[in-house]
């Protein structure tokens, strides 16, 4: 009590000669009371990093050195600062929650969007009867190639070894039957 | 953020200039009828006070409404001005209820004596709406003093400092108003003049975040510190 009493009387000297425009004394009170503010900010938002911490504790000093003037030097002083540290602390809150209602989370998407021209890549087809018919009809190379590497997902040195062919080949081959099989499909659905 | 805390402080320290205390929120009140009362007094002096005003002195529940709108208005003020203050006793905001209260139930209490001699189609006598612009016009400058006062403190808690100012210039405003204006019946008092009252003070509520808030007050030396 007498020690709380007394770190008080300090600051309010402190202070008193802070609004008369004594620097050193300006200094003093700022470097100790920001322990003190760092304690109760961190006291009171625990689950907040060392830099948010931090970056509040800079803004209580700024409002402390903002509103200096409404301080009574016949008053106790820590009053005064818990006062606007709470209001800090309670208006940071109310600004993380007002950043927070105007975010929108979103689902890291494939696409961009959801018309037919931006799903390029996409090459599920919607009728496998189809499908399988088209495949049945391109030449025999070519129908391999899809088969193993598309059907089956074997890979292209596996792929290569079981058609006896080059791996650059059974590429071409695939490109080719791919390009095929869409420019059918699109006939069909035509 | 700004770089080190360290650095803020000596940035803060070397930047320091002489400031006066806030006098408490009593003095300030003061102040704040040294600035308006000579407005108020030049305005209803070029509106021509009520003929029948000594008459209407010697009408008790006149001086009671009239007693209790100004006691409100200072007590509004005083309160307003509390508000700014960290750490200030928040008791003070209660002050202003029991004028309110005496006012309202004064008012109340003419209104039903209204109705219940003159029947509820005369105590719906057509009202000047000008009445709102009035109480506008006699609150501006105690309304203008107030918050250039207000924004010397610290804005804890804005819409509410704004509103409880708003109540203070329209308060003050509409005593003088009565002066001044022909006197009506209750319960278009009620409706016009405690109606435009809060009308005023929600308006400004409303608008006292954009008045009174940190980011304003914090910028200079936010910036002279990064």
């Amino acid at each position: 009590m007498t020690d709380s009493t007394s770190v008080d009387g300090r600051f309010v000297a402190f202070m008193r000669a802070a609004q008369a425009g004594d620097a050193d004394a300006y200094a003093q009170l700022m470097r100790e009371i920001t322990p003190r503010i760092r304690f109760v900010v961190r006291s009171r938002r625990k689950f907040l990093s060392a830099d948010d911490i931090e970056d509040l504790v800079q803004d209580v000093l700024l409002s402390v050195h903002a509103v200096r003037a409404t301080y009574d030097p016949s008053r106790p002083f820590m009053p005064w600062l818990l006062a606007i540290i709470r209001n800090r602390l309670a208006d940071a809150a109310r600004r993380y929650a007002r950043r927070t209602r105007q975010e929108v989370f979103v689902d890291n998407l494939d696409v961009t969007f959801a018309g037919e021209s931006a799903n390029s890549i996409k090459e599920t087809y919607a009728d496998p009867e189809a499908l399988r018919l088209a495949i049945q009809t391109l030449p025999d190379g070519q129908r391999s190639a899809i088969e193993m590497l598309k059907l089956r997902e074997m890979s292209l040195k596996e792929a290569a070894a079981a058609c006896g062919t080059s791996i650059g080949a059974l590429k071409i081959a695939t490109h080719r039957a791919m390009t095929a099989l869409r420019k059918k499909l699109m006939r069909n659905n035509d | 953020m700004i770089k080190d805390t360290e650095g803020l402080i000596r940035r803060l320290a070397q930047n320091v200039e002489p400031v006066r205390p806030l006098p408490n929120p009593w003095i300030r009140t003061a102040v704040w009828l040294g600035v308006s009362v000579p407005y108020l007094v030049v305005v209803m002096i070029i509106m021509t006070p009520q003929q029948h005003l000594s008459a209407m002195v010697s009408d008790p529940r006149f001086v009671i409404e009239q007693i209790s709108a100004l006691l409100a208005g200072l007590a509004a003020a005083v309160a307003a001005f509390a508000t700014i203050i960290p750490g200030y006793r928040r008791r003070l905001l209660l002050v202003p209820l029991l004028p309110f209260v005496v006012w309202f139930t004064s008012l109340g209490q003419g209104c039903l004596q209204d109705l219940a001699r003159h029947g509820v189609q005369a105590s719906l006598l057509p009202h000047d709406p000008l009445c709102f612009l009035f109480i506008v016009l006699f609150g501006a400058v105690p309304g203008i003093a107030m918050v250039v006062m207000l924004r010397r403190g610290a804005p804890l808690t804005p819409r509410l400092t704004a509103a409880i100012a708003g109540l203070a210039a329209a308060g003050i405003g509409n005593f003088a108003l009565r002066l001044v204006h022909p006197e009506d019946v209750s319960v278009m008092m009620l409706v016009w003049h405690v109606g435009g009252v809060f009308i005023l003070s929600v308006l400004a509520g409303g608008a006292g975040h954009y008045v009174f808030n940190w980011r304003l007050l914090t910028a200079p030396s936010r910036n002279s510190a990064q």
